[in-house]
């Protein structure tokens, strides 16, 4: 433990360098934001179309599932994590070579990265949400309560992202010149994170595989907490089942970095 | 005193049976056949602290596989290793703080942030104190030529720049042990002249142990005075540069120029003489190979001098590049049936 504190100045550093990289990168990043605005603003139309003059769908109403939309969207973006193509990259160039040399452990570099990168886009929260909320909808938390819990949820939501990420990061070590597999894994966390489709429209068979799927607390989770659980349930069980995929994907995170590790090949001799 | 000691060390790579066609690379996903290349066969040296020496070998032959095991990046299959004390892959953290590492291919450097960045990164990754490491951030500053682009973005400098930060970058907190993967590939004349005489002032002034693979066997015949000659994953030679010469190199070249009599240039066979041959010919320039055990200097000179008209000789030490490219030739022969 001592040792791990005697690095804090490293780590700070490493973040610094998180957010100076991703400032080097404004351009496309502000791009990606934008994209993501008009992501909101096609769902909204489509949902306000399959609403077709209802007030509800399923005992939900439309102006729920857009806040819904908005929330989860702009929340995906900020909260999302960019270790996945870094260590994807990194390790199809051979470059994680140096990461790997350092007299600090690669996954506190990675974190610190993560975090670094997450700290340089809050700031462009200043636009994009008055614009998502102009293009989707907003509203306030069903009560004070609920945004409290919300705001828990989300934090536990993050590192839900992070840990994912780094586990989809890792498998690079063993699936060298896959980018296909990265597309497909994030489309379908995606997709079963609520970010296109609220959970609460799924099919009951659907439903029940995005419910034994992590990627629900990514997303819905948080959103539906903050909206005071629309489709029923606990928002306490909700949390813990946050904190089940907290705690199990930190620790296969560590096995398989462990398992990494140990066969880690650099590519290119 | 050792600081490294390298006994028997064995890397194998399991390679997944590629396939080709359409479907090849799914088929190459699910299929558990993989074929084992030994990258590094068996392995054994020792180095002192304060050597400065050179692992050479062509392409694939297990260099930049065995300076990964001493960084403690890559767990051998086999075999034992040592670095100051320590066996790195197992405390790879605590050795990473010992040692400088260089791969000339790959910079450390990052890519979109100005130099400066990377290198106040290293110096926190490294803890060295703010006081040391403004003090070497000036030295090497100053020995390498980096003010003038300490503040350019790392993707904006030349191969040479980058080169000398990715140096700094490995000496800055002072390592007493430095591993130069091919540090002056791809530079200039000028370049690699000021990368060597750098390297050299580091092992000099500072009694860093340095090991240093490369392709350009002039940075070797400059910097080292010892060679380990790997091919194939096994040590072929491992002693000083001039010890090679003669084991694999024995004979000497002497230079003739000729002078054309009554316009004719003596023929080849002129110098059919037990222990010589014509290693090449320029017109009036004539190279002759000798083994010096077989015929003396001095005799193949008098020889040479009483059979025609000589305007200037030269004896020539076999270069290393050109025992180097005998060895290479040497094992193409021995591997083509």
């Amino acid at each position: 433990m001592t040792r791990t504190w005697s690095n804090a100045p490293a780590y700070a550093e490493v973040v610094r360098i998180g957010i100076r990289s991703m400032l080097a990168y404004r351009t496309r990043f502000f791009f990606s934001a934008l994209q993501i605005i008009v992501q909101i603003y096609v769902l909204r139309v489509v949902f306000t179309s399959v609403y077709a003059g209802q007030g509800s769908v399923d005992g939900i109403t439309l102006r729920t599932t857009v806040v819904y939309l908005t929330l989860a969207n702009l929340q995906g973006f900020f909260s999302s994590s960019f270790l996945d193509y870094f260590i994807r990259s990194r390790v199809r160039e051979g470059k994680i070579a140096s990461e790997l040399a350092r007299p600090v452990g690669f996954l506190g570099q990675m974190l610190a990265l993560q975090i670094g990168s997450t700290l340089a886009m809050l700031p462009l929260l200043v636009v994009a949400f008055p614009l998502a909320w102009l293009v989707g909808g907003m509203s306030g938390p069903a009560s004070a309560g609920y945004g409290a819990l919300y705001a828990v949820s989300l934090a536990l939501a993050y590192v839900i992202i992070v840990l994912l990420g780094l586990i989809m990061g890792i498998s690079a070590f063993w699936t060298l010149e896959t980018t296909g597999i990265a597309m497909i894994y994030s489309l379908v966390a995606q997709f079963f994170a609520g970010a296109l489709v609220p959970l609460w429209f799924f099919p009951g068979p659907l439903r029940v595989v995005a419910n034994l799927l992590p990627f629900q607390a990514m997303g819905f989770v948080p959103v539906s907490i903050y909206l005071g659980l629309p489709d029923g349930g606990n928002p306490l069980a909700a949390l813990g089942l946050q904190c089940f995929w907290v705690v199990a994907l930190y620790l296969f995170a560590r096995w398989f970095w462990g398992r990494a590790h140990h066969r880690v090949v650099i590519q290119g001799g | 005193m050792p600081i490294i000691t390298a006994d028997n060390l064995v890397k194998e790579f399991r390679l997944p049976k590629r396939y080709g066609g359409p479907l090849g690379g799914l088929r190459t996903l699910f299929t558990p056949a993989y074929t084992v290349k030994r990258a590094v066969d068996g392995v054994s040296f020792t180095v002192d602290e304060g050597e400065l020496v050179g692992y050479l070998g062509p392409n694939g032959a297990g260099k930049s596989t065995t300076i990964k095991m001493l960084t403690g990046i890559l767990v051998p299959t086999s075999g034992m290793l040592e670095v100051a004390g320590l066996v790195p892959w197992e405390r790879r953290e605590e050795n990473a703080l010992r040692i400088g590492v260089v791969f000339g291919q790959r910079s450390q450097l990052w890519w979109d942030l100005p130099l400066i960045d990377s290198l106040r990164l290293v110096g926190k990754l490294y803890r060295v104190p703010a006081e040391r490491y403004r003090r070497n951030l000036d030295r090497f500053t100053e020995l390498l030529g980096l003010g003038a682009f300490l503040q350019t973005p790392v993707r904006q400098l030349s191969l040479g720049q980058r080169m000398r930060g990715d140096l700094a970058a490995a000496m800055l907190y002072e390592p007493p042990l430095l591993y130069l993967d091919e540090p002056t590939v791809g530079l200039d004349v000028l370049a690699k002249e000021r990368m060597r005489s750098f390297i050299a002032e580091v092992n000099r002034e500072h009694g860093t142990t340095i090991i240093l693979t490369t392709h350009d066997l002039a940075d070797v015949e400059k910097l080292c005075r010892r060679i380990i000659f790997i091919d194939q994953g096994k040590v072929l030679y491992d002693g000083p540069v001039q010890r090679l010469k003669e084991q694999f190199a024995p004979w000497r070249e002497l230079v003739v120029q000729l002078v054309p009599d009554g316009g004719e240039l003596p023929p080849d066979e002129l110098f059919d003489l037990p222990g010589v041959e014509v290693a090449r010919r320029e017109g009036a320039k004539v190279w002759l190979r000798f083994d010096p055990k077989l015929i003396p200097a001095p005799r193949l000179i008098a020889q040479v001098t009483a059979r025609c008209p000589v305007s200037d000789l030269a004896i020539v030490e076999p270069e290393l590049a050109g025992v180097v490219r005998g060895i290479y030739a040497e094992r193409e022969a021995a591997l083509t049936p």
